[in-house]
């Protein structure tokens, strides 16, 4: 009850936040479509291809022979997914590192930092890349999706390091440490609520990032091309040329839809940040004094 | 009529200009205006205040955390930000090149008289300077647009500055974080008053400070005035450091100046019950009697008791006290107070045990 | 100085920590993966041109080599480490034989350049703008430019660099749109090749900028609008000091710290993003030379790029740490 009030406030009264959940919403509705689809999205030439958009096509038809509309259904629901599962599975990741770095401290936290601060430093996409170029055909979907969690965590569980630092030294820590509660108890039961809000918001920008990464991969002809995606689209229409030829509805409706999605995404996570950090909130209501 | 009367005080100032004072403060009413969730709030801060500080004099202003002297100063030193607004009154200055009305300046003249002839040593000395530049840029920053020299001759006039101050030139390659909290106090001190400003305003300079430091300071700020013959506004709720240091006091309750008189007067013969609490809860050496704790919390300045703002918190409290603001009025020379306890047998008010 | 030694070791070490085990990710990519990388180059070189089988076996031999498949598990990992720390990579096996380390001397320039005068220009004009934006907080130009740059910070390089693609390449044809230099260009007229250059350089500049002013722009926003309330700027304001000097000498020059170890933190994420960008205008840097290496099957030549890649970014990174204590003396405190 009380999460939904917060909700409906953010809607009310944060700009940003109503836009982006619309957006977001609509993205998450022509995903839902997919389901209704009368084509398999496997299939090519089911329909005429380089239709414009019309009325019977109402964003056109691919050189391949496919309806863009419920091609692009299942891509974004596709694309959506995966940047779901490689974000659940890395806040995984970077809630256990960043607790238990801030909370153990020493040299369990420098080691860890260490390591952390690699993968913030390292450039991601040559090592994607060179995973790709080893696997080749055997690159699935899904293995795609754990190696882009395994490399995606570090930036966030620095975040949630420090968060947890600073809970360590609060009253009720001590409270917990002297009534006997083990670490594992203390940092799931007393410190995880306070991480969550954090993690909600890092959350969309993982699902950004990890999107990103899945697009650009998949234009460039990196993942499994038989599985349509946004990215996979784009790749297929430079296959074919479509800018050149004119077929411009096949590249910018895939396009545009995965903008749409950055950015609602983006501002839900501006927003949930405003939201969690009392400093801002207050600038805010400094702001309308 | 009265325009003629008052042009009369106006040219014996031209005769005799010492003898006016440095600063007057005219009916000072300064308030917060907030809107908050769509309602207006007035936070009164600085209420109907009047007091007079003459050259050559440091002037301690004593009062709890929220009875309003910060907002009081920065009102003096025309520092105020919205949603602090001067809503009545006047604050005048009488420097030796003329008298300035603050709030009748344009921000270029109001710039033009800050450092050179008004100067304020600010709450909070370990983090007023700029922590990423050497000590030496923040001088050249706040005093060479109000000084002749330039070059070498202003760097002579800081060392120099420095030296009478008692400070080796060498902290002006340093970086803030170098220095001690007590040298960056004396550093910060030494900044306030490069210009030989005529008015200072210390806000709580020594607090933070262990009382061996706070020692040299207060001896520093003393040096200073005298050697300048400036006028200090020294502000602290440190009643010890008041009797010590200050030539007159005034006590601050609630938005409202309740006691105004010499430091002296006020300690010997308080004439304000709060006063009276005040000086008697300071440490006596020999006095081993438990320290009677005054009941009740300061009020709100959104919304202040009516009367006097002291008569809940008041043990000699009457009637009129709940009805009636009691007027500041002179009972002794020189020594004011806003009590009708007080205004009706001025030995009613007397330390408590 | 002592602060400094010790900051100074702090940083080497993990300098040598990130490239040690970003070194290592990429031996476990190649070794510890389900498929025979020998085979699977062979028959990805193969695919682009009839080879005799003679050529075919010397290429598994060289290829053995190469990916340190001789030998104990130990043997392996220690001549992978030691052709790493040479920077030898083998002869390429698309342009054979030209050695990966001159393919890759010869395309480092462009992506060097590139990276940047974009970052430079992004960074400065980002903390610029949004410094100023901080500060005069009810500016109409600078809250639209905010607004803007937000809306395009959130999409990928690969989707700006599109865009821009299609605007300028097919919507308004006025800029180049491929490659980093006119190819029949006569490089004797030094002023004619370099302008020559900056023009075909302008939109894979322009979108990296797009995608990274955003970024920028809002964090130093928000810091300088902390920074305004901080005691050391009230009390310069107070003793009158110009609000022209109170922006640069005190509120800009204390955002300075936090956003250059910004700079550090996303440099990984900045090079990726000019690997996508120089493929999509076909800009002749390492980011075009890697996807073509991993078309033709070119392993040593992707391992090569990979490994220059960490090293580069974690040294500049590296060099950013130790410039650091010029912008924030406080370097212990870090």
């Amino acid at each position: 009850m009380n999460t939904f009030r917060i909700f409906r406030d953010l809607f009310r009264y944060n700009g940003e936040f109503a836009i982006g959940l619309m957006l977001v919403l609509i993205v998450l509705a022509v995903a839902a479509c997919s389901f209704f689809s009368p084509y398999p999205p496997m299939d090519v030439y089911v329909v005429p291809p380089d239709v414009p958009p019309s009325w019977e096509y109402p964003l056109g038809t691919t050189s391949r022979g496919q309806d863009v509309f419920w091609q692009l259904t299942v891509a974004i629901r596709n694309t959506l997914l995966f940047g779901i599962v490689v974000a659940a599975l890395s806040r995984v990741i970077s809630l256990l590192v960043g607790l238990i770095s801030g909370y153990k401290g020493g040299w369990v936290d420098r080691v860890l930092m260490s390591i952390n601060d690699t993968f913030v430093v390292v450039p991601l996409f040559p090592i994607l890349v060179l995973f790709y170029f080893i696997m080749r055909d055997q690159m699935t979907w899904a293995m795609l999706a754990v190696i882009t969690a395994l490399l995606g965590w570090a930036y966030d569980a620095r975040l949630i390091r420090s968060i947890a630092m600073s809970l360590r030294t609060r009253e009720f820590t001590r409270q917990a440490v002297f009534s006997g509660m083990s670490t594992g108890k203390i940092v799931l039961q007393e410190h995880l609520p306070f991480v969550l809000p954090i993690v909600f918001s890092t959350t969309m920008n993982n699902i950004n990032w990890s999107i990103g990464i899945e697009v650009t991969l998949s234009v460039l002809g990196f993942t499994d091309i038989n599985t349509p995606t946004i990215g996979g689209m784009i790749y297929w229409a430079n296959q074919h040329t479509a800018l050149v030829s004119g077929i411009w509805w096949w590249i910018t409706f895939p396009v545009l839809l995965v903008i749409m999605l950055f950015i609602g995404l983006f501002l839900l996570a501006i927003s949930m940040n405003e939201y969690i950090d009392p400093r801002s909130r207050l600038s805010r209501l400094g702001g309308q004094a | 009529m009265i325009a003629d009367l008052r042009s009369i005080p106006s040219s014996v100032e031209l005769r005799a200009p010492q003898a006016a004072p440095l600063l007057s403060v005219d009916r000072l009413k300064a308030y917060y205006k907030v809107k908050l969730f769509g309602i207006d709030r007035e936070v009164r801060a600085v209420d109907d205040v009047s007091l007079k500080i003459n050259r050559n004099e440091i002037y301690g202003l004593a009062g709890e955390s929220s009875s309003g002297k910060s907002s009081l100063i920065k009102t003096i030193a025309g520092a105020i930000r919205p949603p602090l607004r001067v809503v009545e009154g006047s604050v005048r200055f009488s420097f030796k090149d003329g008298e300035r009305d603050i709030y009748k300046l344009s921000p270029q003249e109001l710039s033009a008289i800050r450092w050179s002839h008004l100067s304020y040593i600010m709450q909070g000395s370990m983090s007023v300077l700029n922590p990423v530049r050497r000590i030496k840029h923040a001088f050249a920053d706040f005093a060479l647009p109000h000084v002749a020299a330039k070059g070498a001759d202003f760097t002579h006039l800081v060392e120099g500055h420095l030296k009478r101050l008692h400070l080796d030139p060498a902290v002006l390659q340093a970086y803030p974080h170098e220095l001690s909290g007590g040298m960056r106090q004396r550093v910060t001190i030494a900044l306030a008053t490069i210009c030989s400003p005529e008015f200072i305003i210390a806000d709580e300079p020594t607090t933070a400070l262990d009382v061996i430091v706070q020692k040299g300071v207060l001896a520093m700020i003393r040096e200073i005035q005298q050697e300048f013959g400036s006028s200090v506004l020294f502000v602290t709720h440190d009643m010890a450091v008041h009797a010590n240091l200050t030539d007159r006091l005034g006590i601050m309750y609630a938005g409202r100046l309740v006691e105004e008189g010499r430091t002296r007067d006020v300690f010997k013969r308080p004439l304000h019950p709060y006063t009276a609490h005040l000086i008697s809860s300071l440490p006596r050496i020999g006095d081993e009697a438990p320290k009677k704790a005054l009941e009740g919390s300061p009020p709100s300045l959104a919304d202040p008791p009516p009367g006097c703002r002291f008569h809940p918190r008041c043990p000699l409290a009457i009637d009129i006290c709940r009805r009636e603001a009691p007027p500041m009025v002179e009972l002794l020379p020189g020594h004011r107070t806003a009590c009708h306890v007080a205004q009706a047998d001025p030995a009613r008010v007397r330390p408590v045990a | 100085m002592k602060a400094y030694l010790a900051y100074l070791s702090k940083r080497l070490v993990q300098f040598a920590v990130v490239v040690f085990v970003g070194i290592n990710i990429t031996y476990l990519v190649t070794h510890m993966t389900p498929i025979n990388p020998v085979e699977q180059s062979i028959s990805a070189a193969t695919t682009y041109g009839a080879t005799s089988p003679e050529a075919i076996e010397m290429m598994r031999q060289s290829l053995r080599q190469l990916y340190g498949l001789e030998g104990t598990p130990w043997e392996q990992y220690v001549s992978f480490w030691k052709r790493v720390l040479v920077g030898d990579f083998g002869p390429s096996l698309s342009a054979f034989p030209t050695p990966v380390s001159q393919l890759i001397l010869r395309a480092l320039p462009w992506t060097v350049g590139l990276l940047l005068v974009s970052t430079l220009l992004t960074w400065v004009l980002g903390n610029l703008l949004g410094g100023l934006a901080g500060y005069y907080r009810n500016s109409r130009v600078l809250k639209a430019f905010g607004v803007l740059s937000m809306g395009i910070h959130p999409i990928p390089y690969y989707v700006v660099a599109f865009v821009l693609l299609i605007i300028f390449g097919f919507l308004w044809p006025i800029l180049p749109i491929s490659g980093g230099a006119t190819m029949a260009s006569d490089r004797s007229n030094t002023f004619a090749f370099a302008l020559d250059v900056v023009v075909h350089s302008i939109l894979p500049v322009l979108s990296l900028m797009a995608v990274g002013i955003g970024g920028w722009f809002m964090g130093m926003r928000a810091l300088v609008s902390n920074i305004v309330t901080e005691d050391y700027v009230v009390y310069a304001e107070l003793a009158g000091v110009k609000r022209g000097k109170i922006l640069r000498s005190y509120v800009m020059r204390n955002a300075l710290g936090p956003q250059v170890t910004g700079l550090a933190l996303q440099l990984g994420a900045i090079f990726n993003g000019a690997i996508i960008t120089e493929q999509v205008f076909g800009y002749p840097g390492v980011g075009s030379l890697l996807i073509s290496a991993v078309h033709a099957g070119d392993y040593s030549l992707v391992l090569g790029i990979t490994t220059v890649s960490i090293v580069a970014v974690s040294a500049t990174v590296l060099l950013i740490d130790l410039l650091y204590p010029l912008i924030d003396p406080r370097v212990e405190a870090r």
